[in-house]
């Protein structure tokens, strides 16, 4: 009876299944690749202004409150309007080329558009205010913004990245004097992490319903 | 090797009504028997076959082999990958360049403004994000309102961003320009400015507004040969009564106030003006558990939602009701037991003497009502009525017209009461050469025998205030959009004389302008603000800004409503009154035929509205498309059944329309509703249904005594929920006499084999703070499917269309079903209003394979739109059906103006996913978010479900049924609560009140 393999069967076979594997790594990457975020995690992106937070934060030490106003009453944070830019820079550093688009904006009505770093589907409704009113520091999710010449996002902000703080709150949160802070940091975290979870009538067991932020 | 032919849907059509076979198995059942439809209650096993073919159908465009299948599938998988190989887009933030220092972004604001109904005022409170109005309540401090609104006033947010609205001014076919319009008019005005107006009419809807109605006069007194005509089509055109010495006044009813009530063809618990207030009045009177259970007649020819709530209810012929009205007063009068009865049979006598008996003995506690549709002879007999049984001053009291009128109505001049005829009559001979048209739509809905159309062709100049660019709009020479009601300053009165301010929630979207701005311009040749203009107006009562502010953050205006004038008892007979010896000396053979606005789109107003054509109509439950109602017995005379098109002859005039049979409908009374067979209404609203306007005459446009009916033979297809989510047999809807529950009060749930805590092996989930509950009163519930529209105006449901609806996939997360009970030629009728159970163990979670359906902590059975694979195994075992499919792309996510209409805090559903009620979890969680915050307990009516605002009889009650003290665990506390399909096990958080009814005692044996 005739072979039914040929000699080169063995050396075919391997070659084959080492293509399919690199196939398959090769698509499994390239998957990854398109279906990510546009910005990455530290991707700084290119803005029409260049804000610094580490300017602004860091070097001037304004408040967060002072741009983001809504933050502790409404689900979003609120991106300061142009007039807000203008109580300071309608005095300083109005020659600079680097604000013109600002000016520009401001006189003529029609504001530019920032290009947007944090942004979940739109099937989860995260709301600033409560997780402010709760001890989660801006730090906790944004980083060290006082830090950042332009603004990164550091958080992958997957359901997962959520779910760690929403099964073990404790691991993260601060006094609500600390919230607005960079930098702090708990002697013991998870001993206060326990305590402030008492002291703010977490109900943990609600922390992981779906109904939280998914409607 | 499987044969897919054997899943195609074989071609089928209901089985004949049979109307013995009705009658038959109802004399063979025990006890009571509820049924939805003819076909079910005349043979279950045939409905049961037939309903088995029909339900669930599968897609008729699929006559595929098996190989086609393969491919089909094949493709429809590598496409469906390949689109979803895609990053979420980089997007943007755009600041504002001004802060909006006084609001957080993101958190919604309310405005109070007006809606109006036929002109009549109901106040709202409408929710704006970011300056986009999304929702409407009712205004709690309206008295037209009380926290709740209609169905139209919910659909008014549709109205707004219909894309089909119009967005620019025409002229003569060419766009156009507002200064180019008022260079226009400016060339007229010189020549009416010297020929005192002579040729200049001006036609407006019934209307109210102190505003307006000032403009007009000063308009009138400008140009004195001007005239003013008022055209309503569905609603009584001109004041209905006058006082004694001829002025015009309006009715103010009280029927919280009321212990037995007669409705004489009176649907007051939909009228437009105060139908929303007087629903929440009687069901007041409507509460065994407070002792307090009013008594409701209703005599009438067609069925309506408040017949259908009455405890006796007559069908009877139009026609017929003058004769009604004269014995019954014969009766009050003679307090006698045989007056006026000699034609009578003896069983019609019967009731007539226990319903005076009953009125009465009321003692000033009772209220006779006469319907508009109802000639001033009955209204006259039942004012006269009202003053014999002591009711004026009480339940009934009389003020000055609250409607602004033109000057003919008061004085009439030959040939001119202010009537759309007139103005025909006018237009025929000439005398017409402007014509300003202030919001209506006349080419459409004047009726027939005026030949408005042709009349047109005599007016050189035709100028068109609209929403759209509609019948009347095509044909005219100047087209004017107007601004939306939420786009415009204005002002309104309610049915009790109370004003209220209307304010825009946006600017005009098309640039259109309102009726006070188009009148300032007319007037003054200028551009007016119309906030100017009402703000100018209303200065004498609110003086300042505090005083004007005031006014608007209230929605009302204090102490404007009219005083009663109670000296003042109406006179007999109107001056219009043609119909008197109709009334009383009919022609009994023929067939009536009778006009109705449509219930969900008026009289045309709402044909573009997609939320309300879906809707399905209460009583019928018919959806996309007018039908001519009549009664069994006629259908069984004629060999009919629903669907079948017939010939309508009436007047020489002729129209084909499909029929239904309609339980409960005078047996020779056949209704047709207006508002359908539109040509210009746009997209959603062209072609759906016939046009009854064809058949309408001017002297007598609610009734028709001469019909024929024709058989054609032909078959159209209607699109019905009522056979959907079938009742088969078991015991959902629950009812009782108020002396079976005097009895009994625990009568509902007696026969239950368990308590609503059915042993189960499944673990109870674990217990959260909260839990949510609802109770539903099917006593208060009226069936006005307000909560329906409410609901998919919060929860972003989409309109699938007549197609759809008709394969059974119609969205709505709360429906209404409606159960007859009795015979079919005058059953009595329960309201059931099915939202998501929320079942305690959910027979829907144990089937989903991807538990995409869970439990919360606080008793939600959620759905996970983003997990969901669209397996609708959880649809399958869901006993209650509550859960719907998107079976296509049904939400529109192409249209902008849809786009900005949406609630954001909900998810718009796309293809493939199931969804269901979610108990408003958007507002639970921002109720939780605002108490989490100020780290306090939720207080009870915190939450407020959007089914529950709405409602005008509060029939819905939801909050903490952990709480006892809350204000559902109190409702749930009721003898007459029961849980639905108790006996499954699956613990409904959801649960019902049972209807009771109170029947006169002395008409023991019929309804």
């Amino acid at each position: 009876m005739a072979q039914i393999f040929s000699t080169h069967f063995g050396f075919l076979f391997r070659l084959g299944a080492l293509a399919a594997l690199v196939i398959i790594i090769a698509v499994i990457l390239l998957w990854r690749a398109v279906m990510a975020y546009p910005a990455g995690v530290q991707d700084a992106l290119e803005q029409p202004v260049p804000f610094s937070h580490k300017h602004h934060v860091g070097e001037d030490g304004i408040d967060c409150r002072y741009c983001h106003a809504s933050v502790e009453r409404s689900a979003f944070a609120g991106i300061p309007s142009l007039s807000t830019c203008m109580t300071c820079h309608s005095q300083l550093y109005t020659d600079q080329p680097m604000l013109k688009p600002l000016i520009a904006s401001y006189e003529s009505g029609v504001a530019f558009h920032w290009q947007r770093l944090h942004k979940l589907p739109d099937f989860v409704y995260f709301d600033h205010s409560i997780h402010v009113a709760k001890g989660v520091g801006c730090e906790t999710c944004h980083g060290r913004v006082d830090e950042m010449p332009l603004m990164a996002r550091v958080a992958p902000l997957t359901m997962q990245w959520c779910l760690d703080c929403h099964r073990n709150p404790q691991k993260y949160l601060r006094p609500h004097d600390r919230v607005f802070s960079m930098g702090w940091q708990a002697k013991d975290q998870l001993a206060l992490g326990e305590k402030l979870v008492r002291a703010y009538h977490i109900d943990t067991r609600r922390l992981t319903d779906c109904s939280v932020c998914h409607r | 090797m499987f044969r897919l032919s054997s899943l195609m849907p074989r071609q089928t059509t209901s089985p004949p009504f049979d109307l013995d076979a009705a009658r038959a198995r109802l004399r063979d059942a025990s006890g009571p028997r509820y049924w939805r439809s003819l076909e079910e209650l005349a043979d279950a096993e045939g409905f049961q076959a037939w309903l088995k073919t029909r339900f669930p159908q599968l897609s008729q465009d699929a006559p595929l082999d098996r190989r086609g299948f393969l491919k089909f599938i094949g493709a429809s998988m590598a496409l469906a990958g390949l689109t979803a190989c895609s990053h979420p887009p980089q997007t943007e933030l755009v600041p504002y360049v001004h802060g909006q220092s006084e609001w957080a972004a993101g958190l919604p604001r309310y405005f109070a403004t007006t809606l109006t109904r036929n002109g009549y005022a109901q106040g709202v409170l409408v929710r704006s994000d970011e300056g986009r109005p999304t929702k409407i309540e009712g205004n709690p401090q309206h008295p037209a309102s009380l926290g709740a609104t209609d169905i139209f006033a919910q659909a008014a947010i549709l109205q707004l961003w219909d894309p089909d609205r119009s967005q620019s001014l025409m002229h003569a076919g060419e766009f156009s320009t507002w200064e180019e319009f008022a260079a226009a008019w400016a060339a007229l005005r010189t020549r009416f400015d010297r020929n005192r107006g002579q040729g200049l009419r001006v036609l407006t809807r019934t209307m109210t507004s102190p505003t307006l109605a000032a403009q007009l006069a000063a308009f009138q007194e400008k140009y004195p040969d001007a005239r003013w005509h008022v055209h309503e089509p569905g609603g009584a055109s001109l004041s209905q009564s006058q006082d004694a010495r001829g002025a015009p006044i309006s009715a103010h009813h009280h029927f919280d106030r009321a212990r037995v009530i007669l409705a004489l063809d009176a649907d007051f618990l939909s009228d437009p003006a105060g139908g929303v207030r007087y629903s929440r009045d009687f069901i007041w009177t409507r509460d065994p558990e407070r002792g307090a259970m009013s008594r409701l007649y209703a005599v009438e020819p067609t069925p309506s939602i408040t017949g259908m709530m009455a405890d006796h209810r007559l069908p009877l012929e139009s026609a017929r009701i003058g004769e009604f009205a004269q014995a019954l007063t014969q009766r009050l009068d003679a307090a006698g037991a045989d007056a006026g009865g000699a034609s009578m049979p003896a069983q019609r006598a019967r009731w007539l003497d226990a319903l005076a008996d009953d009125l009465r003995g009321a003692n000033g506690a009772s209220l006779i009502v006469a319907g508009f549709a109802q000639a001033p002879a009955v209204h006259a007999a039942v004012h006269a009525m009202n003053i014999a049984l002591g009711n004026v001053g009480t339940t009934v009291e009389y003020g000055a017209t609250i409607e602004a009128l033109p000057k003919q109505v008061l004085a009439p001049r030959a040939n001119d009461d202010g009537s759309l005829r007139a103005l025909a009559i006018a237009m025929r001979a000439g005398q017409v050469d402007t014509l300003l048209v202030l919001d209506g739509n006349p080419v459409y809905d004047a009726p027939a025998d005026l030949e408005f159309a042709a009349a047109l062709q005599r007016v050189p100049h035709l100028l068109h205030l609209g929403l759209y660019r509609d019948e009347t709009g095509a044909l005219a020479e100047w087209h004017l959009p107007m601004s939306h009601e939420l786009e415009a300053w204005g002002d309104a009165r309610a049915f009790d004389g109370t004003a209220s301010i209307a304010q825009p929630l946006i600017a005009p979207l098309y640039g259109g302008k309102s009726a006070i701005e188009l009148m300032s311009l007319l007037l003054d040749g200028d551009f007016a603000d119309g906030r100017a203009v009402v703000k100018r107006q209303w200065s004498s009562e609110l003086k300042d800004d505090d005083a004007w502010n005031a006014a608007l953050q209230a929605g009302v205006v204090a102490n404007t409503a009219l005083p009663p004038t109670s000296a003042h008892a109406p006179r007999g007979a109107n001056r219009a009154s043609p119909s008197v010896s109709s009334a009383f000396d009919q022609n009994i053979g023929k067939l009536e035929l009778l006009f109705r606005p449509d219930p969900t789109i008026g009289d045309g107003d709402w044909s573009n509205n997609g939320w309300l054509q879906e809707l399905p109509k209460p009583l019928t439950q018919l959806a996309w498309d007018n039908v001519a109602l009549i009664s069994p017995t006629l259908a069984a005379q004629h060999r009919l059944n629903s669907g079948d098109v017939v010939e309508l002859r009436s007047h020489g005039r002729k129209l084909r329309a499909p029929i239904w049979i309609m339980p409960g409908q005078a047996p020779r009374a056949v209704t047709v509703h207006l508002g359908y067979g539109r040509t210009r209404a746009g997209r959603v609203g062209n072609g759906q249904g016939y046009n009854a306007y064809a058949l309408r005459t001017s002297d007598s446009p609610w009734q028709a005594d001469d019909l024929q009916i024709v058989p054609t033979g032909e078959r159209y297809e209607l699109a019905t929920t009522q056979h959907h989510f079938n009742l088969e047999g078991r015991d959902l809807v629950r009812t009782g006499t108020l002396v079976e529950f005097l009895h009994d009060p625990r009568f509902a749930s007696a026969h239950d084999r368990y308590d609503g805590k059915a042993p189960s092996l499944y673990p109870d989930y674990p217990k959260g703070e909260y839990a949510w509950g609802m109770s539903i009163d099917l006593n208060a519930c009226i069936g006005c499917k307000a909560c329906t529209i409410a609901c998919q105006s919060e929860n972003n449901i989409p309109v699938v269309g007549k197609d759809q609806v008709h394969r059974g996939r119609e969205m709505h997360w709360i429906r209404v079903d409606h159960y007859y009970e009795g015979d079919a030629e005058n059953p009595a009728a329960v309201n059931q209003p099915v939202p998501c159970m929320m079942c305690e163990h959910a027979p829907c979670e144990l089937v989903c394979p991807v538990d995409a359906t869970v439990h919360d902590s606080e008793g939600l059975n959620v759905q996970v739109y983003n997990r969901c694979v669209g397996t609708r195994f959880c649809s399958n075992n869901c006993p209650y059906k509550v859960r719907r499919f998107n079976f296509l792309q049904y939400a529109d996510k192409q249209t902008p103006q849809y786009e900005a209409m949406r609630n954001p805090e909900v998810s718009v559903r796309r293809r493939g996913v199931m969804e269901k009620c979610t108990y408003c979890i958007q507002r639970i969680e921002t109720a939780h978010i605002a108490a989490d915050k100020e780290n306090r307990k939720l207080r009870d009516g915190e939450v407020v479900t959007a089914c529950q605002a709405v409602c005008p009889t509060q029939a819905i009650r939801f909050g903490d049924i952990a709480d006892p003290h809350s204000a559902v665990s109190k409702a749930k506390q009721s003898p007459r609560n029961y849980a639905m399909l108790a006996e499954l096990g699956t613990r409904p958080r959801t649960t019902y009140l049972a209807r009771i009814r109170n029947p006169n005692p002395a008409l023991k044996d019929e309804t």
